[in-house]
Parts: C-alpha cells; sequence; structure tokens
C-alpha cells in the first residue's frame, strides 16, 4: 500500500515538468488546398412552388468556385430550415465549413419571401443571414447572391456569382446561313439572353467597369467597327468607323476612355479614345508590326497589349499616352490576348505551344508562367472580377463552348448550354 | 828609511823570540790539545740525543770550549808554519847550538824522565776523565733512551687512547645511526600502515559513494527514460495533430502575409474540443474562425493510449500563419 503510494507520488513528480510546462506550442503555416467542405440544406417552401431550386443554385454556384465542396445530399443527417430546427452538436460530426438553410415562401405565386441562414456549426453561431423579397424572375438573381454570400462569409473574399458572362453565340438558320448573336448570361453560363443579332459577325465584347455597357466590334457595315451599347435601354453607338480596322476595344478602369485597335493610318495601331469627345491619342508607333489586343493596367495608366514587332506575338506593356513599350512574355514563341487580374497581379493569355493554343497565367511579379489549359484549342482567356477563375472559349465537337479555370490549373468547368457554337467571352465586373 | 830598517831588524828580533817562545808553548799545548781534537765525535753522538735544557747547555758550553780549543791549535798551526820558517834560519845556529843541546839533552832526558812521569800521570787523569766522561755519556744516553721510551710509550698510550676514543666515537654513532635508523624505520612503518588504513577508507568511500551514484544514475536513468518516452510519445502525437489541423483549416483567400491568430485550447479526455480561445486576432475574422474551425474539424484529435503522455497533451497554443 505505502510502496504503490510511493510509486504513485514517483509518477506524479515525473509528470510534473510536463504539467509545469503549461501549454503547447504548434505553429501552422498555411492551410488546406483542399475545397471548403460545406453543407448546403435544401431549402423549405412554403405556399406556391417556387420555379427555382435556390438552394441547387447556390450549391453548383459554391462547389462551380472551386472553392468549395459542398456536402452530398444523403449525407445531410437532417433537413433544418432555421436555427431552432439544427443541432448542432450533429453537424460538427460533418465537419463541414458551414452549414446554410433556407427556406422560400409565397402567398400569390407571384411575390416570393426568400431566406437564409449560415452557421459556424462549432460554435453555434450564424455567420451571416439574410431575407429577400423579389418577383419569381429574380428568383435566380437572389440564389446567385446568396451564393455570394456564403463564398464571402467563409472565404473572406467577394464572390462573383452574380456577376454575367457576355460572348458571341454562332447560330445556325433553317436555310443553313449563319448569324450572330452578342448574348450576356448568369455567371453559370444560364439564363442567356441576345442583346444584339446580325448577319455579319461580331467580336471582343467588353464590359464597362461598372458592367452597364458593353463594347463591341460589328462588321455589320461591310467591316470592323467598334460600338458601345447599354445593356438595360439598348441603345447603341458607333464609336469609331475610320477607315480600315476598327478593333479590340477595352474599357478603361474609369470608364471615359476606350482602348482600341485602328489602322487608319495603313498599319494597325494602339489608340486610346475619350468616349465623350471622340479624341484619339495614338499609342503605338511601329509601322513594321501589328500592335493590337490593348486591355488597362487596373492603375489606369498602363495599356498591356499584343505586337509581333519581335517577330512574333508576345505581350508587351506601353504607358497609355503612349512611350517605350516593355514586354513581358518570354516564354514560349507565341502569347497574345491578354488580360489582366483586378489586382494586376497576373496575366493570362493564349499560349501557343507545337501548333496548339492554351491558356496560360503569368504572375508579374515572379515572371513565373502557368499553363492551365489541355485542350489545345482555348483562346480569348478574361478574368472573373476576383480574379479567381479564367474564362475562355475552347471547342468541344466542332463547336466553341465556353469553359473556367481556376487560376492556379486546379479547378476546371465548363460553362453555358450545350449545342450552341459560342465564342470571344467576357466576364462582367461586379456590379456596384 | 835607515831608521825604518833598523826598526824591522829590531822588529824581527823580538819576532824571532816571541815564536821560539811560542813554539815552546805549542808543542806543550799541542799535547794537551791533542786530547781534544777527537771531541766533534762524541759531540755528535751527544748532540743526537740531547733533549734534556739542561743537557743541551751543557753541551753548549762544551761547544765553546772546543770551539776556543780549536782556535788555539789553528792560531798553533799557524805559529808552527812560521815556526818552520825560523827553523831554516836557526840552522845556521846548529852548531852553536849543539853543544847547547848536548847539555840540554841531559837537561832533556831529565825533563823526559819528568815528562814521562807527567805524562803517565796525564794518562791516567786522561783515562779517569774518559771513564767519567764515558759514564756520562752512558748515562745521558739511558736517560735519553728512558725518555725516548717514555715518549714513545706516551705517544703508544695516546696513540691507543685516540684509537679508543675513536672507536667508541665510532661506536656511539654506530648506535645513534641505528637508532636513528630504526626510528625512522618505526615511523615509515606506522605512516604506512596509516596510509594503509587511510586508502582501505578511501576505498570504502569510494565504493559506497559509487554504489551510491550507481542506484541515483539509475534512478535518474529510469526516470529520464521515461521522461523520454513521455517526450517522444507527446512530440510524436503533436506532429500528428500539427498535421490534422493543418489539414482541417481552410485557409480564407483574402489572409494576408503577416497575419497571425493566436489560439489557446483544452481538450477534453478522449480528445474533444474543450475550449478555444482566441488569445491574439489575426485582425481578419474569417481567418481567425478558419483557424478555430480547424481545431473543432480536427475533434477527436489523435489521443495516445499512454495516460501519462495523454495528460501532458491537454493544454496547447496555436499559432496560424498564412501561407
Amino acid at each position: 500500500m505505502i510502496r504503490s503510494l510511493l510509486i504513485g507520488l514517483s509518477l506524479f513528480a515525473m509528470l510534473m515538468p510536463w504539467q509545469a510546462r503549461a501549454e503547447l506550442v504548434i505553429e501552422i503555416t498555411g492551410g488546406s488546398e483542399a475545397a471548403l467542405p460545406i453543407a448546403v440544406v435544401p431549402f423549405g417552401y412554403e405556399g406556391f412552388a417556387a420555379s427555382e431550386d435556390i438552394s441547387a443554385i447556390v450549391r453548383n454556384d459554391l462547389e462551380r468556385s472551386g472553392r468549395f465542396a459542398p456536402l452530398p445530399q444523403q449525407d445531410l443527417i437532417s433537413t433544418p430550415h432555421e436555427k431552432s430546427e439544427i443541432n448542432f452538436k450533429d453537424w460538427r460530426l460533418l465537419r463541414s465549413e458551414g452549414l446554410l438553410v433556407g427556406k422560400v415562401s409565397s402567398v400569390d405565386g407571384q411575390t416570393y419571401q426568400v431566406q437564409f441562414q449560415l452557421f459556424d456549426v462549432y460554435k453555434a453561431q450564424q455567420l451571416v443571414g439574410k431575407r429577400y423579397q423579389v418577383p419569381a424572375s429574380g428568383l435566380r438573381r437572389v440564389a446567385h447572391q446568396i451564393a455570394d454570400q456564403v463564398y464571402q462569409a467563409l472565404t473572406g473574399e467577394q464572390g462573383v456569382f452574380s456577376t454575367r458572362l457576355a460572348f458571341v453565340s454562332v447560330l445556325k438558320n433553317a436555310d443553313g446561313s449563319r448569324r450572330y448573336a452578342l448574348q450576356i448570361s448568369d455567371s453559370d453560363g444560364a439564363n442567356p439572353r441576345t442583346v444584339l443579332q446580325s448577319k455579319q459577325p461580331i467580336l471582343s465584347p467588353n464590359w464597362s467597369p461598372e458592367g452597364e455597357r458593353l463594347s463591341y466590334v460589328s462588321f455589320e457595315n461591310g467591316k470592323a467597327e467598334i460600338f458601345i451599347q447599354e445593356m438595360r435601354s439598348g441603345k447603341r453607338t458607333a464609336l469609331a468607323t475610320f477607315k480600315g480596322l476598327n478593333s479590340a476595344p477595352s474599357w478603361s478602369p474609369d470608364g471615359r476612355k476606350l482602348a482600341m485597335t485602328l489602322s487608319k493610318g495603313g498599319n494597325p495601331e494602339i489608340y486610346v479614345m475619350d468616349i465623350a469627345t471622340k479624341a484619339l491619342t495614338r499609342v503605338t508607333h511601329s509601322s513594321q508590326s501589328i500592335d493590337t489586343e490593348a486591355v488597362w493596367m487596373p492603375n489606369g495608366h498602363e495599356l498591356v497589349f499584343t505586337s509581333d514587332r519581335g517577330g512574333r506575338p508576345q505581350i508587351y506593356k506601353v504607358p497609355a499616352t503612349g512611350g517605350r513599350a516593355e514586354r513581358l512574355t518570354f516564354e514560349g514563341r507565341y502569347n497574345a490576348s491578354p488580360d489582366i487580374s483586378a489586382d494586376g497581379r497576373y496575366l493570362t493569355m493564349m499560349h501557343a505551344l507545337k501548333g496548339k493554343f492554351y491558356i496560360a497565367v503569368q504572375d508579374l511579379e515572379t515572371g513565373a508562367v502557368n499553363v492551365l489549359t489541355e485542350r489545345g484549342k482555348d483562346e480569348s482567356p478574361s478574368f472573373a472580377p476576383n480574379g479567381r477563375l479564367i474564362l475562355y472559349a475552347t471547342e468541344q465537337n466542332g463547336k466553341g463552348i465556353l469553359a473556367a479555370v481556376s487560376v492556379d490549373g486546379n479547378f476546371h468547368q465548363r460553362l453555358g448550354e450545350t449545342g450552341i457554337d459560342v465564342r470571344e467571352p467576357a466576364w462582367s465586373p461586379i456590379r456596384k | 828609511m835607515k831608521k825604518q830598517w833598523i826598526e824591522n831588524i829590531i822588529a824581527g828580533s823580538y819576532a824571532v823570540a816571541l815564536h821560539i817562545i811560542l813554539v815552546v808553548l805549542l808543542f806543550m799545548g799541542f799535547d794537551s790539545a791533542s786530547e781534544t781534537v777527537v771531541m766533534p765525535a762524541a759531540v755528535d753522538i751527544v748532540q743526537a740525543t740531547v733533549i734534556d735544557e739542561q743537557q743541551v747547555l751543557d753541551d753548549i758550553s762544551d761547544r765553546k770550549d772546543r770551539i776556543e780549543e780549536q782556535k788555539t791549535a789553528e792560531t798553533a798551526r799557524l805559529e808552527a808554519i812560521k815556526q818552520k820558517e825560523a827553523e831554516a834560519k836557526a840552522e845556521k845556529e846548529k852548531a852553536a847550538l849543539e853543544r847547547e843541546k848536548e847539555k840540554l839533552r841531559i837537561e832533556q832526558e831529565k825533563q823526559r824522565k819528568l815528562d814521562q812521569e807527567r805524562e803517565n800521570k796525564i794518562a791516567e787523569q786522561k783515562k779517569r776523565d774518559e771513564e767519567v766522561k764515558r759514564k756520562v755519556e752512558a748515562e745521558k744516553a739511558r736517560l735519553a733512551e728512558e725518555k725516548r721510551q717514555v715518549e714513545e710509550k706516551k705517544a703508544a698510550e695516546l696513540k691507543k687512547q685516540k684509537e679508543q676514543e675513536a672507536q667508541k666515537q665510532k661506536a656511539e654513532e654506530a648506535k645513534k645511526l641505528k637508532a636513528e635508523k630504526d626510528r625512522k624505520a618505526a615511523e615509515e612503518k606506522k605512516r604506512q600502515a596509516a596510509e594503509k588504513q587511510r586508502l582501505a577508507d578511501e576505498e570504502k568511500r569510494k565504493k559506497a559513494e559509487a554504489d551510491r551514484l550507481l542506484q541515483e544514475s539509475l534512478a535518474t536513468e529510469e526516470r529520464e527514460r521515461e521522461e523520454r518516452r513521455i517526450s517522444g510519445v507527446v512530440n510524436q502525437h503533436m506532429g500528428m495533430i500539427r498535421q490534422r489541423i493543418k489539414r482541417y483549416w481552410s485557409e480564407p483567400g483574402n489572409a494576408t502575409k503577416g497575419m497571425q491568430c493566436t489560439l489557446r485550447v483544452s481538450l477534453l479526455p478522449g480528445g474533444d474540443v474543450r475550449q478555444v480561445t482566441v488569445v491574439k486576432s489575426s485582425g481578419n475574422a474569417i481567418f481567425d474562425r478558419t483557424a478555430e474551425s480547424a481545431v473543432y474539424k480536427a475533434a477527436p484529435w489523435p489521443q495516445p493510449s499512454d495516460p501519462k503522455a495523454a495528460a501532458a497533451l491537454r493544454d496547447f497554443t496555436f499559432v496560424f500563419n498564412p501561407k
């Protein structure tokens, strides 16, 4: 008895050093790259049935972003619609980063009440919750907004689900002739609306910074001319109809100017036009080469463009008021169609390898180039406004389709409806 | 000049007369002197033995006499030489003298008889003297011998005494030396015994110390082994926990360099989270929340089966840094 007591005491003494060390310190640098698990519980419906499955849209949005891994429906242990119905202890076992619940109700089938709540199951706290009242036609938009809210609450970044895509669809008439449609859709490619139709090609749609206007190139008058069109009113203006080529418009970050390629002097050069006064500033002066596809740096003072002044197309940077151009791309023999991320850090471009075209991204700080796509028929890259995804056009079964890839190249997805030949996509900015 | 010559003749006359007297005297003297001529030899013998003070003094006086005699003899010798010269002169007067001589011969015979008597007397006297002298010499020699013997004896005794003393001293020294040696040996023996004892004690003490140390080190080793074991298990689980939390941490996309969230986490037995406290916010609510969620999502945390190690894995501090 005494012996065992002594042993016990000595064991206690042995543990003293550990107990004296109050806490063990563990340093963690960098978390998981894996997508965030999230539980999206199907919303409850009351009264008139809704035309849209809001929770499904949200779930798809989150999944498509590449940042979330929604739990499979069959894994959800219950279907709560509000806090009082949630047993947090059970949900903790699923180790989801968040739990989204909500409900939709309508008394007349015209106006719908939509509410959602996002919970931190570990702390049993609501992270974000909102209530909307919308007409039936607004249900999809509400779903995208909810996805944006969830995205922002859990990642800290602005969601881009409520943004839109602009692209050109090539449609075939019954007689076999083609017509071109400038279309805009939701960010998931769904719900496409045609804003312009033409028997002649339409090219290079480009969103104004506030997301209310599009500039594009139309051949409706037999040659490439630049137009501006307001989305709400449909009002359009022919902005550049100079002799020769009028192409590749790009809106300045302040929305007042448009960079474009004009060959009115005989050789395609970059110009900047003041939209209000139509005053032109010539930016490039290389008569022996083609300079085109200018886009603005977020600072609004510089342009990035494609030029073959070095013999082959490469990306250059030049002050928007003109000056000496600086070559940005050195990897590969062909780089064209540049776009710059909203933070100015990344350059995406069409990158040719052995006669095939891929989407690549270049870190402008380190110069590192990462080829993101694999098909080899990829073109017209355009950054999502949060810089996380790159929208581009590719080809499948002889038809143009829209696709997106995450900037790290890990997450690929196809957008839009099948069976339509689409090209020249442009991702809208986040509407202010 | 003439006067001087005359004076010389006169002087010569005188000298001749004188010489004659002297010659007579000489002959007489020679006889008496001949007795003493042999003296130096006797003196030599005496000299060799005289040690006594008085004897020495006597001897010295004798010598003086002898020297005087010698001197006289010498003078006589010189006179004899002169005499011979005079005799040559006297030859001329020989005839005249012959008669005188006969007369003288008778006289001389008478005288010779007288002389013979006297000579006999002198010889007797001389014999007696010599006897006395011999006796004296013998006595002297005896005394000297006696003295020598005494001296020898004395010297021998002295020598013997000295030898005895030396021997005695030597013996004493040897004795002393031996005593010292014995004393030292005893001391050495004593010292050695003490040293031996001391060494034995030291050995004993060392052994006891070594035993004690061995026991202590065994105990320490056991304790350290136990601590190391626990420490090993704890460290292993720290690594597992770190990996698990990292895996469950969904770092927000808007995290920026320098953001840092420090959490204090305590666990329940079994590895479930008891409490999470944000000790230091990153300044980004989503960053903090994802860190907290990671801690919860990782539960139950890996727990060692060893209860001691498990008990050591109860309180943690997590520092979350962006990639």
